[in-house]
């Protein structure tokens, strides 16, 4: 068994059937030709044949040259649909599978920091699971040859280029309105949040009972309070750069996952509304963290901050897309 | 990347368009893989044999060159041979040639 051998079998697993013996007579013949000429330069046998092989390169990449497969997984025609379509996919499936495991964990009885734990790998997992068979299912299209038919239908359904598809040039630079508008909003929830500490009832004996669990109200609500007043900060920092950069988009961000979690398992774990208030009025399962109304908050919680956060982060993405020729330079102080 | 790596690239890339070309002219005359290769060498293209190898077997398939097993010598080689659709791709790809050759004078000595 010669190096010639062993090149030539691993070329030839690549070829189709057909050809193997005459594309195996072929090299072979060419492949003495070479080392006879470098012997004939009085190079001695066994670095000749080294040498003609080396120079022949990676068996494999020869063989995909003789029989035309593509040397790549997913080629420059239907590259641009996958770059599109992956992420796009990832970005709808991720946030719904997420909810979906943590709702169906706490409906079986999990409690909220497993439903959470839940919700969270279960998110992760299904965003590995997409990238993956979506990646096959182009690897598939490229490669096989009965996919070629669909392959070339699709790219032209989808692939032709038209002026349409050229993105908004949206400059991201935000108005005076826009920011006054986010910070009112920052400072109306503030006083939901101020009134709701404040609404309570009376027991039999006229003691005052209020809505909000004790706790919550002398621990996590004045964190909350300014957890969001930082929220609006980061507006005005955003207003003053004159659009949402990544840092401050990543702030904002920070912000409001950092305002969701306390929010999210205080709710879960019954300890947002006080028990003896839900008692009083005769709804118990009010403080219940399984119940529908604490549910709700959860879920519109993650929600509310999934779309705050996509909002600021499309917002700076574009801002950074559009900033080489718009005006989106700080604004002098 | 230095300045020689850089002439070298766009040589690679200048060159690669040309080398169909070239086997197809040079393929007028029956010749077998390697006697190419060389014949390309000596007329100064440079190309590698795993490059004209699987290019002699793809023209085949498209009907531009046609091939047969030599076994009078000590060796069987495969001769190729361009077809009468191949010589006249090539007089076509040769006249393009010049022309290009010619407008990029033209640029130059505008400039």
């Amino acid at each position: 068994m010669t190096w010639t051998d062993r090149y030539l079998a691993t070329v030839l697993r690549s070829i189709p059937e057909a050809k193997r013996a005459d594309v195996e007579q072929e090299l072979r013949s060419l492949i003495e030709d070479g080392i006879e000429e470098r012997v004939g330069a009085g190079e001695d046998g066994v670095a000749a044949e080294r040498g003609v092989l080396e120079s022949l390169g990676d068996p494999a990449q020869l063989a995909a040259a003789y029989t035309g497969q593509p040397a790549y997984l997913v080629g420059p025609d239907l590259f641009p649909l996958y770059r599109r379509f992956v992420p796009r996919l990832i970005a709808v499936a991720v946030p719904i599978a997420g909810i979906v495991m943590m709702a169906v964990k706490l409906a079986g009885g999990g409690d909220p920091v497993e439903a959470l734990t839940a919700g969270i790998s279960g998110a992760i997992n299904i965003g590995i699971q997409i990238a993956f068979w979506a990646t096959v299912t182009f690897v598939f299209l490229e490669w096989a040859g009965p996919a070629r038919q669909a392959r070339s239908e699709i790219v032209a359904a989808t692939g032709r280029w038209t002026l349409e598809r050229l993105p908004k040039l949206a400059s991201g630079r935000i108005s005076v309105g826009e920011t006054a508008g986010e910070v009112v909003t920052v400072l109306i929830t503030m006083g939901i949040f101020v009134f709701v500490a404040t609404l309570r009832t009376s027991d039999a004996s006229g003691v005052e009972v209020p809505l909000l669990d004790s706790t919550f109200t002398s621990v996590w609500l004045p964190i909350l309070l300014a957890l969001i007043a930082l929220r609006g900060y980061s507006h005005v920092l955003a207003y003053n750069a004159g659009r949402w950069t990544t840092k401050l988009a990543a702030y904002h961000a920070l912000v409001h996952v950092t305002f969701a979690i306390p929010v999210v398992v205080v709710a879960l774990s019954n300890q947002l509304v006080n028990r003896q208030f839900a008692e009083l009025i005769g709804w118990s399962g009010l403080a219940d963290g399984r119940q529908p109304v604490m549910l709700a908050i959860a879920v519109t919680t993650i929600l509310a901050t999934g779309w705050e956060i996509f909002r600021v982060v499309a917002r700076a993405r574009r801002a950074s897309d559009a900033a080489p020729r718009l005006d989106t330079s700080p604004r002098s102080a | 990347m230095d300045e020689d790596e850089l002439l070298g690239t766009h040589r690679q890339e200048l060159r690669r368009g040309t080398v169909v070309l070239a086997c197809l002219l040079a393929l007028r005359e029956p010749g077998y893989g390697y006697a190419l290769l060389k014949k390309l060498e000596a007329a100064g293209i440079t190309s590698d044999g795993n490059t004209v190898y699987p290019l002699l077997r793809r023209l085949e398939d498209r009907g531009l060159l046609e091939s047969e097993w030599n076994t009078d010598e000590s060796r069987p080689r495969k001769f190729y041979r361009a077809t009468k659709a191949g010589a006249e791709l090539a007089s076509q790809l040769l006249a393009d040639v010049s022309d290009l050759t010619a407008s990029l004078h033209s640029l130059n000595g505008r400039s």
